[in-house]
């Protein structure tokens, strides 16, 4: 009987193990949902036919008005929230009606971090790794937070935030290792990327993205550039060791991981100042991707997607592993739409650049050379404080497509999703001094609006052809991120504040719905306790966009803004705010 | 407050004082070279705002580091000069019109529109980012930014009043 009993639990068991197996992962653990960051989930409960059937089924107010990036995760029938600037950490309990909250954790953040923060107090969301929730503060920090009970397990300083370093990036967490680095490219940071022990949050290495090759970590018998040879490139590509240590060249983007060749994927943002003749050379590693070995940090190889900045265009957008069609042949690459206006194809082993195709209009390079890597100049947008104002150059600094709304990628439609700007901009440079803990930029950049009379859209991309497959045209610039389902629909925000689901085939709107202010933040998808599929967004406007939106708060009788001529209505449509909206069918 | 900091701390014990001598006469260099009218007098921060509520109805004692003249036209102009050179216009924008930190020429003031409290605002920086400029200007360089502050034209409306398009 006994005997009898263990085997009908045997089979009980396997045959639950096998539902598991064949059940697709409802959760959503990390920012990009997978260490390929493709922002893709495989359910498909909500398709293109009931998608018009979404509507909210409950929103929560954080409490916090600011910048709303980043995203929610969902582990265990629990979502967690991290807040803008102060970082207040929920943890919603979803399998109970109301979602209530089963603990709210409260750290004490320098508040002085507001004025180091170049771009408005946001954070980029939180990562679940092995019970705990790692998350960043803006005054430089790393904690770790018991999942189940909200408990403090370790808090690091990574950051000096007197030196005008902050956190706002999303940490990643692959094989026991915190991997995290600093925003703080306005402000002349040396910048680095650390890794932190997951159990003890004890830093095991720094590895600069500036400086000599002992401290780039980048090692003879195992650094191979595909396009640049020789010893301390990092260092010889500034004019000196004061340039180098006050480049610039920020991590506040985006990490992806490739467990086959064990590499982990991080951009980075604009070299310092903003003047490019106080700093001769290509200033490497500013907006590059750079590929380490989680474990020590090692470098491996290293692309810069603008050597010698002369606009801003940090490369911190999501860098997506897909695998994609080049030239007749299958190659496992790495797909990126930079700042400059180029989305870019690499070789995700080596770092060779397969392609490089213009998503948005381009006029600062006409192209970019395939066998050296390298932009092709135009001279007459070129910057600097002996140039005067330089006119039309586009993308605007603002980016193509901002870093802060990473696109997504389908596997089965084999498209890419992502907002997009439609700005440009004139650039006046002048010379700036170093001082420690101030700006550190030295530009005047007016935009305008490009071509087409919308200043933002939501697009699908064909990354093989290099061609746009469908376009949303939005009337605001696109500053949220994007979300592709197995059912092939594909969702976004906008900043005057409305949610839509589209079709993912056709661009075709399914549903929208306004919720309540501007969307800078990204959706997730997950299924819950009651084996529905549901959709999380936030909303809360926030970022660059706020603060030129002109007046859209109300809370500071002190702060009232005129909305600058690129962007005179928004206002009307959103204010601050910051709230989670679920959808549902 | 820099040769403040320094008396106290004389006060305190020579031999601490002794060490942080050298680091007062820099400070004090620092502060006059920003401005030929940086006056070191000893006196607490000026803290008697007349238009804030005095708790049981009693002022807190009126001190004047704020010292110098600074509505010239002369101070503005080189009031001007150092917003630029310090940085101040990465956060506040050209013209101190606005950016990440507030709009510093609409006549509105999170911590105050009286000169000792821009001044204050400024040298002793604010909790919510505004850093400490005081080490760095002296009180000569921090009341020319007051100046400069003070000389720009208030506008006549408020801005979202008159940013509606006529239909």
């Amino acid at each position: 009987m006994i005997a009898v009993r263990n085997a009908l639990l045997l089979i009980g068991l396997m045959s639950g193990a096998f539902a598991g197996a064949a059940e697709v992962d409802g959760d959503w653990s990390m920012p990009a949902k997978d260490y390929a960051a493709t922002r893709y989930s495989a359910l498909t409960q909500i398709n293109a036919h009931n998608a018009k059937g979404l509507h909210p089924v409950w929103s929560f107010s954080t409490g916090v008005l600011g910048g709303h990036e980043g995203q929610p995760l969902v582990v265990n029938n629990t979502m967690y929230v991290v807040t803008p600037w102060p970082n207040t950490l929920y943890a919603f309990d979803l399998s109970q009606e109301g979602y209530p909250l089963k603990w709210k954790y409260r750290p004490d953040v320098n508040s002085n971090a507001l004025g180091m923060a170049c771009c408005d107090a946001v954070n980029r969301g939180a990562f679940y790794a092995d019970g705990k929730i790692i998350y960043n503060l803006l005054d430089g920090h790393t904690v770790a937070i018991d999942a189940a009970s909200g408990k403090e397990l370790w808090k690091t300083q990574v950051a000096d935030l007197r030196s005008g370093e902050t956190i706002t990036m999303a940490p990643f967490v692959v094989k026991g290792v915190v991997i995290v680095g600093p925003a703080g490219g306005e402000l002349g940071i040396h910048s680095w990327l650390k890794g932190l022990d997951l159990q003890s949050g004890r830093v095991l290495w720094t590895a600069r993205n500036a400086g000599p090759d002992s401290e780039v970590l980048a090692r003879p018998e195992s650094f191979h550039s595909f396009y640049d040879k020789g010893d301390d490139l990092a260092a010889h590509s500034w004019p000196n060791e004061a340039a180098w240590k006050t480049g610039g060249g920020p991590v506040w983007g985006w990490i992806s991981y490739d467990p086959q060749l064990d590499l982990i994927y991080y951009g980075t943002g604009n070299p310092g100042p903003y003047n490019p003749e106080q700093r001769q050379g290509d200033n490497k590693w500013s907006c590059s991707v750079l590929a380490r070995r989680p474990e020590d940090g090692a470098l491996i190889w290293a692309y810069q997607f603008t050597p010698h900045d002369n606009w801003d265009y940090d490369a911190n957008a999501v860098l997506i592993l897909a695998d994609v069609m080049v030239g007749g042949h299958e190659r496992k690459a790495l797909v990126t739409f930079d700042k400059n206006g180029f989305q870019y194809t690499l070789d995700r082993a080596t770092g060779e650049l397969l392609a490089a195709h213009p998503y948005v209009m381009v006029t600062w390079a006409k192209g970019v050379d395939l066998k050296t890597g390298r932009p092709i100049l135009d001279p007459a947008k070129q910057t600097g404080a002996s140039k005067g104002q330089v006119k039309d150059i586009c993308p605007s600094l603002e980016g193509g497509v901002s870093p802060a709304s990473p696109a997504a990628y389908s596997p089965r439609t084999k498209l890419f999703y992502t907002s997009t700007n439609n700005f440009c901009m004139d650039w006046t440079a002048r010379e700036v001094r170093y001082l420690q803990g101030t700006p550190y930029m030295g530009a005047d950049t007016p935009y305008h609006a490009g071509p087409g009379g919308n200043l933002g859209s939501f697009i699908a991309w064909d990354a093989v052809n290099g061609r746009k497959v469908w376009e949303v045209k939005e009337p605001y610039p696109g500053w949220s991120g994007a979300l592709v389902t197995g059912g092939d629909v594909a969702f976004y925000g906008t900043l005057d504040g409305w949610f839509k689901a589209v079709d993912a085939k056709t661009g075709v709107v399914l549903s929208k719905f306004k919720v309540g202010s501007g969307v800078v933040g990204s959706p997730i998808t997950f299924r819950g306790p009651d084996g529905k599929q549901y959709v999380a967004i936030y909303a809360g406007i926030g970022g660059d966009m706020a603060l030129l939106a002109g007046d859209v708060r109300s809370d500071d009788p002190a702060d009232v803004r005129a909305p600058p001529d690129y962007l005179k209505t928004l206002w009307r449509h959103t204010s601050q705010g910051g709230i989670v909206w679920i959808f549902g069918l | 407050m820099v040769m403040l900091r320094c008396k106290s701390v004389a006060l305190i014990g020579v031999l601490i004082a002794t060490q942080l001598t050298a680091a007062c006469v820099r400070h004090q260099n620092a502060a006059t070279s920003a401005s030929e009218n940086a006056s070191a007098n000893a006196v607490p921060p000026a803290v008697r705002y007349e238009d804030r509520i005095w708790a049981g109805g009693v002022p807190p004692p009126s001190g004047g580091l704020y010292s110098v003249q600074a509505n010239s036209a002369q101070n503005a102009q080189d009031g001007e000069a150092l917003f630029n050179s310090m940085n101040c216009d990465g956060c506040h924008g050209s013209g101190a019109s606005g950016s990440v930190g507030p709009n510093l020429a609409d006549g509105r003031w999170r911590y105050g529109g009286r000169d000792e409290e821009i001044f204050n605002s400024i040298f002793y920086g604010r909790p919510k980012g505004m850093p400490a400029f005081g080490g760095l200007l002296g009180q000569g360089g921090a009341s020319l930014l007051v100046g400069y502050l003070k000389s720009l034209p208030k506008p006549d409306t408020v801005p979202t009043e008159s940013s509606i398009e006529s239909p």
